[in-house]
C-alpha cells in the first residue's frame, strides 16, 4: 500500500556519478535491439546527454541504447540532418538563446531597447523554421519537446517584477508555437509545471558552467529535466481501470448510517475532497477508463445513492457495482473478473487504511492508495498521481466505447458457468460482425497502443517501439491484420492485432495481440481463418513465448493444436479447420487491392 | 583523511570506469587519454556533488593529477 506522494513530492535525483555507471555499463549480453535518440539541442550536451542516456537504460533495460548529438549551435542542422535517420525518437532542447542568441549570456549582440523588436521578429522567424523541421520529423519519430527552462535574462526594460509588453509577446509567440505543434500526436511538450516542482526555476542556471564548458544547466536540473524527457518520449501505456470505495472515500459519510441525502461532496459540508474526485473519476471515465465500485454497504442504498443527480460520477460511468457485505478483497476480485484485466492495470483507492491492506494481501500487483479523508491538503498529491497513472494524450473511438461494450457483453452474453465461453446460441444471437483489415493507415496510432499494452491474449508479450513499427508497416514483406469487431449489443472497435510475413505456403506469425473485452467470442479463429485465406498459406508457424500473463494465448493454442505450445510453433491449414469451432461472423474483408 | 581519498576514487572511476584503483592513483591527463577537456568539466561536476563545494573555475587549471585533486580537497576541508 501507498500514499499518493509520488507525483508532487518526488524523491532525490539521480546523481551524476550514479548516471556516469549506469550509462558505462555494458548493455545486456541479451540486447533485444539499441534504443536511439537524437539528442537535439544548440549548447554542449554533457551532463544532460549522460541523465537521458542512463534514464533510458533504466527505462528500457533489455535495450542498449544510443544518445546521438548534434553540432553545436546549430540546431537547424541537427534537425536537418535527422530526416534520413531512423531514431525511436527526438529530444529537442529549446532555450530562450535558442531563439535570438542575445537571450543568453554568452553573446553580447546588445539588450538596447532598440533591440527589443528585432528579438521578437527573429523568435518568430526561428519558430516557424523549427515549426518545418520539427513536422518533417514526426513522420518516423516521437518528439519530445523542453520548452526554455532557464529565466529569461534582463533583456527588457521593465524591472524584474513587471512583464514587459516584448517579454508577454514572446512567451505568447512561444506558446502558440507549441500549442500548434502539440496538434501532432507524436509530439509531447515537457510539462513546465511538473519541471517547476522538481526542479526550481532558482536551481536551473549554472552560469559558471555556461561560460566554461558551453553546458547552461546545473546538474540536478540536468538530471530533472532528463527524467521528465525520458518519461515523455517513452509515455508508458496508461492503467486501465480505477475500483473506489464509497462511503468517506467517493462521498463524506457513511451512506448506510447517515441517509443518502446526509452524504456530501460540497464546501457546505466542508466534504469538497470527495466531490473534486467524483469530478475526476467521471472525466477518467469519458476518456476510457473503466471505474468500479467494491463498497461493503447495502446494493439497494448505494443504488439510492447513485439515483442524487447531483453526483458528479453517474451510474452509467460505473461498472460493475461490487457491493457486497462481504470481504473487499473478494468484491475486487470480482470486478478484475468482469473487467478481464489484471490487478496490475488497476488501482484501488479507499479510505480505511485495514480495508487498503486486506486488498494489496490478496492482489500484490494491485496499487493501493488511501484516500485523504479529513486532509484537503493531501487530496492534489493524490488526483496529480492519479492522472498519472491514466493520463493519455489522445481520447481514441476504442476508449469512448469500451465501458458500454463491457456492461453490455456481462448483462446481454453472461459465459457459460462451465468457463468454456460463451453458448452456441448466445454466440449466434449476437449477430456479431467482424472487419478484418489487411490495410493499416500510417497515422492510426491503435494497433501499436494494442499491441505495447496487451498483456493476456499476447503471443510473446513483446513490446514495439514507434521507430519498429513504422520499420514494420515500411517493409512489403510483412502484414499487419486488424480486427474490428461489433454485434447487436454495440461496437467493441479495433480489438485484435495480427503481424507477420508470408513466404510462399508459410505465414509467419510475429504478433497477435487482442483486447480481453473480445475474448471467447472465436475473433481468434476467424482471424487465423482469415490468414490462410489471404495467403493460400498451408502452415502457420507462431513466434510465441510463454509469459508470466499471456495464459488465455496459450490457452488457445494448446486448444488448437493438442500440444502445450512451444516457441517455433507449427499450425497446418488442415489440422487448423478440424479444430476450429463453428464460426458465426459476418466478416468484411478489406485488402490493399479493394482500397486501390 | 582516507575516506576523502575515497570518495575521490569512487569519482574517478565514474569519470574513468576503465581505470583501477592504482591507476586512478597516478591519474593525469597525460597518463588517461580519456581525460579531456570535457572529461575535466564532468569530473569537476562530479567532486562539486560528492563533496558539496563550489570548486573556482580558476583552480581547475591546477587540478591536474589526483594527488594535486587530493590535495585542493583536504584544503578546503580544513579551511571550511
Amino acid at each position: 500500500m501507498r500514499a499518493a506522494v509520488d507525483a508532487l513530492h518526488p524523491g532525490p535525483p539521480m546523481k551524476l556519478a550514479d548516471a556516469l555507471a549506469i550509462a558505462s555499463s555494458p548493455a545486456p549480453a541479451s540486447a533485444s535491439g539499441t534504443y536511439t535518440l537524437a539528442l537535439v539541442c544548440s549548447f554542449t550536451p554533457l551532463h544532460l546527454r549522460t541523465f537521458l542516456h542512463a534514464g533510458l537504460r533504466q527505462r528500457f533495460p533489455t535495450h542498449a541504447v544510443d544518445v546521438t548529438t548534434g553540432v553545436y549551435d546549430d540546431m537547424a542542422g541537427t534537425l536537418r540532418n535527422l530526416r534520413g535517420e531512423r531514431v525511436d525518437a527526438a529530444a529537442i532542447i529549446l532555450e530562450w538563446f535558442d531563439l535570438d542568441a542575445r537571450l543568453g549570456l554568452r553573446r553580447l549582440g546588445g539588450w538596447s531597447p532598440s533591440d527589443a523588436g528585432s528579438i521578437l521578429d527573429r523568435a518568430q522567424t526561428w519558430l516557424a523554421q523549427l515549426r518545418h523541421l520539427i513536422g518533417r520529423l514526426t513522420r518516423v519519430s516521437t518528439v519530445a519537446i523542453s520548452l526554455p527552462t532557464l529565466p529569461l535574462p534582463p533583456v527588457f526594460s521593465t524591472a524584474g517584477w513587471q512583464m514587459s509588453p516584448h517579454e508577454l509577446r514572446l512567451r505568447e509567440r512561444l506558446w502558440a508555437f507549441a500549442a500548434d505543434v502539440a496538434q501532432d500526436a507524436r509530439v509531447r511538450i515537457v510539462s513546465d509545471a511538473r519541471l517547476q516542482v522538481l526542479s526550481p526555476a532558482a536551481d536551473r542556471a549554472s552560469v559558471k558552467s555556461t561560460w566554461m564548458s558551453g553546458f547552461p544547466y546545473r546538474t540536478v536540473h540536468a538530471a530533472r529535466l532528463a527524467e521528465l524527457l525520458v518519461q515523455a518520449v517513452d509515455n508508458r501505456p496508461p492503467k486501465k481501470g480505477l475500483i473506489t470505495d464509497l462511503d468517506n472515500t467517493l462521498w463524506h459519510g457513511v451512506v448506510g448510517d447517515d441517509g443518502v441525502e446526509e452524504i456530501s461532496w460540497d464546501l457546505d459540508h466542508h466534504s469538497q475532497a470527495h466531490g473534486v474526485y467524483q469530478q475526476l473519476l467521471g472525466a477518467l471515465a469519458d476518456a476510457g477508463i473503466l471505474v468500479a465500485v467494491a463498497s461493503k454497504n447495502d446494493p439497494g442504498v448505494v443504488d439510492k445513492a447513485f439515483g442524487r443527480p447531483d453526483l458528479l460520477l453517474r451510474r452509467e460511468q460505473v461498472f460493475p457495482f461490487a457491493v457486497t457485505w462481504g470481504s473487499k478483497a473478494e468484491a475486487v476480485a470480482r470486478v478484475l473478473e468482469t473487467w478481464h484485466v489484471g490487478a496490475d492495470s488497476v488501482v484501488f483507492v479507499d479510505d480505511n487504511p485495514t480495508e487498503l491492506a486486506e486488498v494489496a494481501a490478496a492482489h500484490p500487483d494491485l496499487e493501493c492508495l488511501q484516500f485523504p479523508a479529513g486532509e484537503p491538503d493531501a487530496l492534489l498529491p493524490l488526483i496529480a498521481h492519479l492522472r498519472d497513472r491514466f493520463g493519455k494524450a489522445n481520447v481514441s473511438d476504442e476508449d469512448r466505447i469500451r465501458l458500454e461494450s463491457l456492461r453490455t457483453s456481462a448483462v446481454a452474453m453472461p459465459l457459460r458457468e462451465d468457463g468454456d465461453g460463451y453458448s452456441e446460441e448466445l454466440l449466434e444471437q449476437a449477430e456479431p460482425q467482424l472487419v478484418l483489415d489487411f490495410v493499416q493507415a500510417p497515422g492510426d496510432t491503435r494497433p501499436l497502443e494494442l499491441i505495447n499494452k496487451t498483456n493476456q491474449f499476447n503471443l510473446n508479450g513483446r513490446r514495439i517501439s514507434a521507430r519498429e513499427w513504422a520499420e514494420w508497416l515500411d517493409d512489403p514483406e510483412t502484414f499487419v491484420l486488424t480486427a474490428s469487431y461489433a454485434d447487436r449489443f454495440g461496437p467493441l472497435g479495433k480489438i485484435a492485432v495480427v503481424a507477420g510475413r508470408a513466404h510462399g505456403s508459410t505465414i509467419a506469425i510475429t504478433a497477435w495481440v487482442m483486447s480481453c473485452r473480445a475474448f471467447a467470442r472465436r475473433i481468434e479463429h476467424r482471424c487465423l481463418a482469415a490468414l490462410f485465406e489471404r495467403f493460400d498459406a498451408q502452415v502457420a508457424t507462431f513466434d510465441y513465448l510463454e509469459t508470466p500473463r499471456n495464459g488465455p494465448l496459450t490457452r488457445f493454442l494448446r486448444e488448437l493444436t493438442g500440444v502445450t505450445p512451444a516457441p517455433g510453433l507449427r499450425v497446418e491449414v488442415d489440422s487448423f479447420r478440424a479444430a476450429c469451432p463453428r464460426l458465426f461472423h459476418r466478416v468484411t474483408l478489406r485488402t490493399e487491392l479493394e482500397h486501390a | 583523511m582516507p575516506d576523502t581519498r575515497a570518495r575521490l576514487v569512487k569519482c574517478f572511476s565514474a569519470v574513468f570506469p576503465e581505470l583501477s584503483e592504482r591507476e586512478i592513483a597516478l591519474a593525469s591527463p597525460l597518463s588517461v587519454g580519456a581525460w579531456d577537456s570535457l572529461a575535466s568539466v564532468t569530473l569537476l561536476s562530479v567532486l562539486e556533488e560528492e563533496f558539496e563545494v563550489q570548486i573556482d573555475p580558476d583552480a581547475l587549471d591546477q587540478l591536474v593529477s589526483f594527488n594535486l585533486i587530493l590535495d585542493y580537497l583536504h584544503h578546503e576541508q580544513q579551511v571550511s
